[in-house]
């Protein structure tokens, strides 16, 4: 986990940046809320909601700008047990402008503590969400 | 073997969306929990929209219980894969319906790459996602 953020720049940043790593304990409380949150009480990954790449992110940038998510990609690989600590390491994966409109796609994989790969993801983020905002409610 | 063809219909799924539940998939984050998911400010100030707006993982989770109810759990939590680009927000008061169909299955090793079609549309029928998902079933 970074000792402190940096402030976040398109320009700045660059592909292939490190976002650290982290690592948290999976409770059971965070598996019901996840379960109750999507209406499925047999989900089997509340890592959706704990949001791995976006975490990553966070907690090595300081951010004013705001983000839309645009897209998501994740693979399942096993589910992780509650009690279990899980270990996060993410990246910066690309960054691009589309339309004049500049995107970043962060990365993040995540291991339990018996290095079982449970889940990877990727997150496409708008970093001007006042445009979608005003196409949204104009 | 698996008893899948191209064309088959993936069983829809439906979800109301209520603050209530966004606010419970928000407070499984381990890092910023306040956000233009759960409040309406910060969603005014970043957005410009009139109220929060739903996680667009939130969709991917729908889309995941899809295609683990149709794939199979034992497939899809292990090899399963989802891939969404959002188009319209979801909010309070929005219902996502998630339809698919199997347009691909692929010979590969260790079984049969099955990939699934994935739209998600609100209660007007508007499109607010749409995808694919795939697992390999043996």
């Amino acid at each position: 986990m970074a000792d402190s953020k940096k402030l976040y720049s398109y320009e700045e940043i660059q592909i292939g940046d490190a976002l650290g790593s982290y690592e948290y304990v999976l409770t059971q409380e965070m598996l019901d809320m996840f379960r109750e949150s999507v209406d499925d009480p047999e989900a089997p990954f509340p890592t959706l909601a704990i949001k791995h790449d976006a975490t990553a992110f966070e907690l090595m940038y300081e951010d004013h700008t705001g983000t839309i998510n645009a897209a998501n990609e994740v693979e399942f690989h096993a589910a992780p047990v509650p009690g279990k600590v899980i270990r996060v390491t993410g990246r910066v994966a690309n960054k691009y402008l589309r339309k004049g409109l500049p995107y970043i796609v962060l990365e993040a994989s995540a291991e339990d503590e018996d290095g079982r790969l449970l889940e990877r993801v990727r997150t496409y983020q708008l970093k001007k969400p006042d445009e979608l905002g005003k196409k949204w409610e104009p | 073997m698996s008893e899948y063809v191209v064309g088959d219909k993936m069983p829809s799924i439906t979800h109301q969306i209520t603050q209530n539940k966004i606010n419970l998939f928000e407070a499984c984050a381990i890092a910023e929990r306040q956000n233009v998911h759960n409040d309406a400010g910060i969603a005014a100030q970043r957005f410009g929209t009139s109220q929060p707006i739903a996680s667009g993982r939130m969709s991917i989770a729908y889309a995941s219980e899809a295609l683990r109810r149709f794939l199979g759990p034992e497939a899809f939590n292990t090899t399963g894969k989802v891939n969404l680009k959002f188009l319209r927000p979801v909010k309070e008061g929005d219902s996502v319906l998630v339809r698919g169909e199997v347009t691909e299955i692929a010979e590969e090793a260790g079984g049969r790459q099955v990939t699934v079609e994935v739209r998600c549309e609100n209660q007007n029928g508007d499109l607010t996602a749409v995808g694919q998902g795939s697992a390999l079933l043996p």
